[in-house]
């Protein structure tokens, strides 16, 4: 579960490297769009569509608006992919 | 595998910034995702063209969320040569910013207006209402608008129609009744067509969401979320087409198609397969060929300028024209024919000087990648679209390149084609050539050499059976005589493979040597697949053919050239070589070379990957 947790981790934060196009962000749960400058309602939609082609799902706008972290997003993910 | 990432990389590494933004340019593929589209733009805005680029100034007037395609715009926009500065009005403010003369809109003063609307804008009648008037009330939001621009600016007026949702509440009768929706889109679609005014051109939104399909161009989901249109996945069509569409305003469009002949308008090869044996019109293949000439024909007939660029034997090169009961392209639909052995950039400067256009109007279709990428290399101004192997899938990749778009159609683009044709005089073809080093040594080519064994037999005796162009003596053999060959010492027979960074060209080059006395060794047998011409393969082949004659103790090899009706090609085949001519009869040409006057090696650009 931790390892899979981990994996989502990691994936999530190539996502935002390559849509923010930059190598130093490193995410932890807490991080939210209050810590990355760039990340206003645009590049939020970029997110989103390079992370449902990424995990090969769709986000409802509801799930996504309820979202408060990162930590909160990779836990999103693991229930829609069947992991928890 | 190639990583675009890296090369790019590469490139700006070693100061080319040039090159690696023309590198991510060249890699644009509008059918790919919005991420790939995002990852190529984070690419390219840190290194953007450093030529100087006309300018375009695209105002952008949405009625939904357009953000995300400002930044792909101008990735395509570069692609046509164009630097673009696009702004873009505040959420939902079309009416405010076009009818005050004096909103931002106008202050930033564009030269192309984009009105881009959907269903979504479209007031639908009710129960009791004629679709009739409520299409006029439709229309007139929008007339009012374009006379408002024209008023208060001059820029160039681009109007989306409505892509057509995929609900039908009607079900079937949706097209038919009058209240339907599907029948009360298209109505305004054709009504929008009508009515559209001088200065106003229609973007057809509803074609590339039918191009798509409707089930994936639509994503509700984002419509709720943050307004979007149409699915994000989409931006790289939307963008390119766009982009066209203001290409053709500016004038700028593509204007002459330069083909290639052999498995590009027919199947096989001219010069070895005759008018007779090419696969044009019956079977598969053959229906495929007939089509796409006649797509051909229809870019003619609405004004593209049709060029020929073949690598054969100009007669050769036009008979299935003058003979062939299936071609549909005919010799006065060419406005310049040029079949030579030349190297195709050389020609294709050759056919831009004679038609006096310039290199950026052309698109180069040629089913060989070898070639395709010689031109690219050599003419980056030259559109050079990336074929498959299948015929049945030419028309596709030119109808989706959409590179001869235009706006306006009269009776001087329905007869440009023959105006040009009388214009062209046919100039010589100047023998200026380019240097192609780069190029060749680019091309990474492994040969790998050996003598005739049973694993190649098949195909050895094939090919030199198979051969017309490219072989001296145009001796057949059968495999039972090749047998022979192979057991009898006085002979000796040498087979060449060829790879190149494009993959692999197979077995390409077989050699029959034969002591002759007096130290001689005579060439009995050379052909080479036509595919493989000009790339240094017959200095390569010559090379090996001296350390061959020299193990065999020989002192000269001798070579004849014996002419039939296919093989001119290769008349001066020894002569280029540094062979002197010692006999002449009827023709037949007979020529040798002394292994102790040769110093150094001829080959350059091709490595000898193993030998036997």
């Amino acid at each position: 579960m931790n390892e899979q947790r981990n994996n989502y981790f990691k994936r999530l934060n190539d996502i935002f490297v390559d849509v923010f196009d930059d190598e130093s962000i490193k995410l932890e749960d807490g991080t939210s769009a209050e810590d990355i400058e760039e990340w206003d309602s645009l590049m939020h939609i970029s997110l989103m569509v390079a992370t449902e082609k990424e995990f090969n799902l769709k986000l409802n706008a509801m799930e996504v608006s309820q979202l408060q972290n990162v930590g909160q997003m990779v836990d999103l993910l693991l229930k829609k992919t069947g992991i928890n | 595998m190639f990583d675009l990432k890296s090369e790019v990389k590469k490139l700006v590494h070693a100061g080319q910034k040039d090159l690696a933004a023309q590198l991510i340019l060249r890699n644009l593929n509008p059918e790919e995702d919005f991420t790939s589209h995002l990852t190529k733009w984070n690419l390219l805005k840190r290194n953007p063209p450093e030529a100087k680029l006309q300018k375009v100034k695209l105002a952008i007037v949405s009625t939904s969320t357009a953000n995300h395609l400002v930044d792909f715009l101008k990735m395509y926009f570069y692609r046509a040569g164009f630097e673009a500065e696009i702004f873009l009005t505040e959420f939902r403010t079309v009416e405010q910013s076009v009818l005050n003369a004096t909103s931002s809109l106008y202050e930033f003063n564009p030269d192309i207006l984009w009105l881009d609307n959907n269903f979504q804008d479209l007031q639908f009648p009710s129960n009791d209402e004629k679709a009739a008037i409520r299409l006029g009330d439709n229309l007139s939001r929008w007339s009012a608008l374009w006379e408002s621009i024209q008023k208060n600016s001059s820029a160039y007026i681009i109007q989306n129609n409505i892509a057509a949702p995929f609900t039908r509440s009607f079900g079937s009768l949706d097209s038919i009744e009058s209240q339907g929706r599907l029948n009360f889109v298209r109505s305004f679609n054709q009504l929008l067509a009508s009515k559209a005014i001088k200065g106003v051109t229609l973007f057809d939104m509803e074609y590339l969401s039918s191009l798509v399909g409707k089930k994936h161009w639509f994503a509700e989901r984002y419509w709720y979320h943050s307004k979007h249109a149409f699915n994000l996945e989409y931006v790289g069509i939307v963008s390119s087409q766009l982009v066209q569409l203001v290409t053709a305003i500016k004038g700028k469009s593509k204007k002459c198609l330069v083909l290639d002949l052999d498995n590009t308008l027919w199947g096989g090869v001219i010069g070895d397969d005759g008018v007779q044996g090419i696969k044009l019109g019956n079977g598969a293949h053959g229906e495929a060929f007939v089509d796409f000439q006649r797509y051909i024909l229809e870019l003619k007939n609405r004004g593209v300028i049709l060029a020929v660029c073949s690598k054969n034997d100009e007669a050769n090169a036009q008979s299935p024209f003058l003979t062939h009961p299936d071609m549909q392209i005919k010799l006065e639909d060419i406005s310049c024919f040029v079949a030579n052995w030349n190297n195709k950039a050389d020609n294709i400067r050759h056919i831009a000087a004679t038609l006096d256009i310039g290199l950026d109007s052309f698109v180069f279709v040629d089913d060989n990648p070898v070639e395709r990428n010689i031109v690219r290399t050599m003419l980056p101004e030259v559109a050079v679209p990336e074929m498959t192997e299948d015929p049945a899938d030419y028309i596709r990749i030119l109808e989706f390149q959409n590179y001869f778009d235009m706006i306006s159609f009269s009776d001087e683009d329905r007869d440009r084609s023959s105006m040009y044709r009388s214009n062209v005089e046919r100039k010589e073809l100047s023998q200026k050539f380019t240097d192609i080093s780069d190029f060749l040594i680019d091309l990474n080519m492994k040969s790998t050499v050996g003598n005739l064994d049973n694993f190649y037999l098949q195909r050895i005796t094939q090919l030199i059976n198979k051969s017309n162009q490219f072989n001296l003596t145009t001796k057949r053999y059968t495999e039972a005589e090749m047998l022979k060959v192979m057991e009898d010492n006085q002979y000796q027979c040498r087979y060449y493979k060829l790879v190149d960074k494009f993959g692999d060209n197979g077995l390409i080059s077989v050699v029959i040597l034969k002591d002759s006395g007096e130290c001689g060794l005579e060439i009995d047998t050379w052909v080479m697949s036509c595919r493989v011409l000009s790339r240094g393969m017959e200095d390569f082949v010559l090379d090996d053919l001296v350390a061959v004659a020299k193990a065999r103790k020989a002192k000269k090899l001798i070579g004849h050239y014996i002419p039939t009706a296919k093989n001119k090609l290769v008349e001066k085949h020894y002569s280029q070589l540094g062979f002197k001519l010692f006999n002449e009869d009827q023709g037949t040409t007979q020529w040798q070379l002394e292994l102790d006057t040769l110093t150094e090696s001829k080959n350059k650009f091709i490595l000898r990957e193993s030998a036997t």
